[in-house]
This record gives C-alpha cells, sequence and structure tokens, in this order.
C-alpha cells in the first residue's frame, strides 16, 4: 500500500486511537501488499473502533512523549554535554578568580577551553543525528527535545560569548 | 495473537506471518490492530522500544496467565470432544 493510501485509510480511525497507533500503523500498512483487501479490512476496523472505541488501560500511553524521547543517548547527550561546557567555564572561571587572574586573558586558551570547545562541538553531529532520525516519527516530542538541546547549547555559549572569554 | 507472541517479541507482519503458519488464516491489517490494542488495554501485551519504523510487542506476565487458562480449557474440551467421537 502506498503511503498515501495509508495515511488516507488511517484517518478513518478516531483520533484517540490515531493518537497512540497512527505512526506505527501506518507504517504498518505501507508494508502492506494486498491492496483492495487490506484497504476494505481497514476501513471495516476503522468503523468498529468509531463504534465500540478502545479506551482505558495503555490505550493513552504515548511510547513517544517527551520523557521517553528524552530518554534517548542521542537526547540526553547532548544535554549533558552542554551542562558540562557551562560548568567547565565556571569551575575555570571560579579557579581564575581564585588566583587574581581573569580568565580571557591568557596567551594558551588553556585545558578548559579545549575541553568546552570538545564538549560543543561534538554534541552537534549527535544532535543531526537525533534529528534525522526522530524528527519525521515523533515531531512534537522531537521539537521539544531540539528546542531543549538548543537552549542548552546557547546557555553554554553565552557566558563565553558575553564575557569575551 | 498471544499464543504468537509466546514465543518470542514480535512486530506487526511478523505475527501475521506466525499466526497464519500456526492457523491458515491471515489476518488483516485492521484485524491485526484492532487485537493489538484491546490486548494492550487489557494488558496482556506491551509494547517494546520501536525498531526502525516497525513495533514489536511482548506478551506480559498477565498474558501468559490468560493464554495458559485459554488453552487448558480448549485442550480439556478437545479432549473431550474426541472421547466422544470414538464410539463412532
Amino acid at each position: 500500500m502506498n503511503r498515501g493510501t495509508a495515511r488516507i485509510v488511517t484517518r478513518i480511525y478516531p483520533r484517540a486511537w490515531r493518537g497512540r497507533y497512527a505512526e506505527e500503523f501506518t507504517y504498518f500498512l505501507e508494508e502492506e501488499h494486498r491492496g483492495m483487501r487490506a484497504i476494505l479490512n481497514v476501513v471495516r476496523a476503522a468503523m468498529w473502533e468509531r463504534i465500540f472505541p478502545t479506551v482505558g488501560g495503555r490505550m493513552e500511553q504515548n511510547i513517544y512523549s517527551f520523557g521517553s524521547m528524552l530518554k534517548k543517548p542521542s537526547a540526553f547527550l547532548p544535554l549533558a554535554m552542554s551542562v558540562g561546557a557551562l560548568a567547565t567555564v565556571a569551575i575555570a572561571a571560579i579557579v581564575a578568580a581564585q588566583h587574581g587572574g581573569h580568565l580571557g586573558g591568557q596567551k594558551d586558551e588553556g585545558t578548559a577551553a579545549h575541553m568546552w570547545q570538545l564538549l560543543m562541538t561534538v554534541q552537534v553531529p549527535i544532535v543531526l543525528w537525533f534529528a534525522a532520525n526522530w524528527l519525521r516519527r515523533a515531531p512534537r516530542a522531537s521539537f521539544g527535545v531540539l528546542a531543549l538541546q538548543a537552549g542548552a547549547w546557547v546557555a553554554s555559549l553565552a557566558p563565553v560569548y558575553l564575557l569575551h572569554l | 495473537m498471544l499464543a504468537s507472541l509466546a514465543s518470542g517479541p514480535k512486530h506487526g507482519h511478523a505475527m501475521l506471518d506466525d499466526i497464519a503458519a500456526m492457523c491458515g488464516t491471515r489476518l488483516g491489517p485492521g484485524t491485526l490492530y484492532g487485537a493489538i490494542a484491546r490486548l494492550e488495554q487489557q494488558g496482556w501485551i506491551e509494547p517494546l522500544a520501536p525498531e526502525e519504523r516497525r513495533q514489536p510487542y511482548q506478551i506480559t506476565a498477565a498474558g501468559l496467565q490468560v493464554l495458559r487458562a485459554r488453552l487448558t480449557t480448549l485442550a480439556r474440551f478437545a479432549k473431550a470432544g474426541l472421547r466422544r467421537l470414538e464410539p463412532l
């Protein structure tokens, strides 16, 4: 079944059912090769679902929720790296202040700066990988995670930019 | 479907193939997902992490209990029915 037909017949199902199963069901239908017979079966099942809806239990469970997406390594690793980068800047600034110096005044960038650069750079391909893998499958939750990752990245960049480090 | 998942987690098409091999009937996609939704609602099956875009399911402990009870009843029924056929 082609993607367009799969999406159209999936839309016959009630909203609650679609919210839980549309994603996997559409893909399942794309791999289905029984043509008209399959379409008629889906239409009949969708009408039945409208009359006798499946409710309660695990029906409301969303496996593509923001929380479950955040547990994926490609989602939380960039966040952890941004936090690490921010912590690196903060620690380096505190140490420099204790020694009466200024963090931005050094000739050599130093270990802290290299760590910060590494953490900020390495997370970019991970974020791109996350976007490529999940944006189409779970757009809403993925946008949330990407926004959080972008926010954390900007937050780690801000002190370096504002303090001219 | 519970009997199919008893041999291990499967995604939709693997379930269809397995059920067709077990009982000679190939379910339609709407019938399959109607059953998946209801079994999941009962807590007898549960989704696993998606593999690419395929969604595998596995039977739960409650599902195994139900399956065992139903198969035991069916076996008893089949045995009694066959015993009655013996004199004929």
